[in-house]
């Protein structure tokens, strides 16, 4: 299978106040073309740097990368004639502006003289579904169907490789769920050959992502499909116990032996937490025991199915967004 | 060739954007032509209370209307593109791979229509109520220093919007900086004859004196391509030095914000 993104040794350091920081620290990575490729991790995990040195827009400190083999330095106008990027959460264009006209004159950008622009906006727009909204200001558009403008123009110069950077961000349930199905049927029905996505929505990646590459503080720390994950972990001995309260954290549990991960979120019932807890070996007994040695109280045990928010426990001790 | 078509097109299409924008809000006549007028009007009346010659009401016509375009390079230039860059229509652009010297030429030349349509008003309101003579075999020599002046002004405007590029909000500084002084020096309601000897040679250093100085003595006095060779030559050499100077600075700084992040940075 041809490759369509490569990266070597890939480091970038910024200088802040408080000397060099290092937000990619060795990235090596090799993304084969026709698929949704997923990059999770959390925030600051070093994402966005690598979309953006991929995207040409920032330079790496060392090491190579290329994009549909060309190298994104040495070949820079070669990789930006073949790709796009979408930010979600960004809002780029002229409010005062229509949709049509913001994507006419994204597409003119393009070279697209002023009539073949015109015609590539419509185009796009009905199969991104914006058709009834092209005639609206930029500035009146909902979060949702910002977000569907911005794939548009994400697709305005029929790229082959689309990065995606956190394209749900700040979206609520249905809209999400619909940029996801978009997403998808983009790399389905042969609209773009490779969709590099981030995010640190886990369901997100779960859902789209033939493949997933794991960054933590700038290196890969995991890589492969979901089920390849899951795999990596399915030694490994899974519970969500339901507490009465949680307060504090519950850092305690590192003291056994077998408890590798753990993750505490609220429950839908007030007063209520839940604790999702990754061990190498079945330890419930003493979890538990552990956990009302401390005043806490379980009320519920259940053993559950390993997902990839446990492969991400398992790798770096804590949950996602923690 | 097809590449140059397509980067003339960029800069086509963010003019377009520029001058379909402002005309969009309904207030635009209010701001662009109204207020400018105002303070003009008020030089005017001062020097109509001193039994000024006539002469002087075109004089400050035409300053306040060469003026305009050199805030338009202040404003229109280099603040606007830090405002593209902090909205993410710069990252946009330079995915484009159009140069981004194209992307100023763009919001130069929709920044041109928009100013010029706001001097052409205070040129017919200066004319029409406050009564300025102008000579109208001026107007082609007056033409060919204008358009010279342009050309330098917007190639100053290449320089100063790389270090908005650099310098982010501080950048407003810089603004400020060449503003007020430039609009001093130049001489927009007086002859800069009225300054000491250093201060006219330092103010002769500018385009927009030289250029301002042409036009007027175009359309005021009449003088002819002839008389006038000085203030082409000069402005010429400014072109030829600046512009390539202006390309070659924020090509420059560009590269410069991809090696040290800052142009993807934001609020800086």
């Amino acid at each position: 299978m041809e490759t369509a993104i490569k990266t070597v040794d890939l480091v970038r350091e910024f200088k802040t106040s408080r000397g060099v920081f290092r937000a990619l620290d060795g990235v090596n990575l090799e993304i084969p073309s026709g698929m949704i490729y997923g990059l999770l991790g959390p925030n600051g995990a070093g994402k966005t740097t690598l979309i953006r040195i991929l995207s040409t827009l920032l330079l790496p400190t060392s090491g190579d990368a290329y994009v549909g083999g060309y190298h994104v330095v040495r070949e820079a106008q070669k990789v930006r004639e073949i790709i796009n990027l979408v930010s979600g959460g960004e809002r780029p264009g002229y409010g005062i502006l229509t949709t049509r006209e913001n994507l006419i004159y994204y597409a003119m950008l393009y070279g697209y003289s002023r009539r073949e622009a015109e015609e590539r906006v419509e185009e796009v727009s009905r199969l991104i579904g914006l058709e009834d909204f092209m005639n609206k200001r930029l500035n009146e558009l909902s979060t949702g169907m910002v977000q569907k403008y911005s794939l548009a123009r994400g697709l305005l110069n029929n790229p082959r490789i689309l990065f995606l950077d956190e394209p749900t961000l700040g979206l609520d349930v249905e809209n999400a769920r619909s940029i996801r199905k978009l997403i998808r049927r983009l790399v389905d029905d042969g609209y773009i050959e490779t969709i590099l996505l981030t995010s640190h929505y886990m369901y997100e990646v779960e859902e789209l992502c033939d493949r997933i590459a794991i960054i933590h503080r700038g290196r890969i720390i995991e890589e492969g499909t979901v089920e390849e994950l899951k795999e990596r972990v399915s030694s490994h001995v899974i519970y969500e116990l339901t507490l009465q309260r949680v307060d504090g954290d519950l850092d305690f549990l590192r003291e056994l032996d077998s408890v590798i991960g753990y993750k505490v979120r609220l429950s839908d019932v007030p007063g209520e937490a839940r604790l999702r807890i990754i061990m190498a070996y079945e330890d419930i007994s003493r979890v538990i025991g552990l956990l009302e040695k401390k005043m806490y109280r379980v009320k519920r045990v259940v053993r559950d199915e390993i997902s990839l928010e446990d492969v991400f426990l398992k790798l770096v001790g804590r949950g996602i967004d923690e | 060739m097809s590449r140059i078509l397509d980067d003339l097109r960029a800069a086509y299409a963010r003019a377009w954007v520029r001058v379909k924008g402002n005309m969009r809000v309904k207030t635009w006549f209010l701001w662009e032509v109204v207020l400018p007028t105002i303070f003009m009007a008020s030089v005017i009346y001062a020097y109509y209370n001193l039994d000024a010659p006539r002469i002087f009401i075109g004089f400050v016509v035409v300053g306040t209307m060469m003026m305009n375009f050199w805030f338009n390079v202040l404003w229109g230039m280099g603040n606007v593109l830090y405002w593209e860059k902090e909205t993410g229509n710069l990252e946009v652009f330079l995915l484009s791979d159009r140069p981004i010297y194209m992307l100023l030429l763009g919001m130069a030349l929709g920044g041109m229509l928009n100013t010029g349509i706001r001097s052409l008003a205070i040129l017919l309101i200066g004319i029409f109520v406050f009564g300025a003579e102008f000579n109208t075999g001026g107007l082609m020599p007056a033409t060919i220093v204008f358009l010279l002046t342009l050309a330098a002004l917007y190639s100053l405007g290449l320089m100063f919007s790389s270090l908005h590029l650099v310098y982010g909000r501080k950048g407003i500084r810089i603004n400020e900086i060449l503003g007020d002084p430039i609009s001093f020096l130049s001489g927009q309601y007086y002859p800069i004859s009225v300054f000491p000897t250093v201060l006219q040679a330092l103010a002769s250093l500018l385009p927009l004196t030289i250029g301002l100085d042409g036009v007027r003595r175009a359309l005021l006095l009449g003088q002819g391509l002839g008389d006038l060779y000085i203030h082409i030559l000069g402005l010429g050499i400014m072109v030829m030095i600046l512009l390539p100077l202006g390309i070659w600075v924020l090509n420059h700084m560009v590269e410069k914000g991809r090696r040290d992040g800052r142009l993807i940075m934001r609020w800086l």
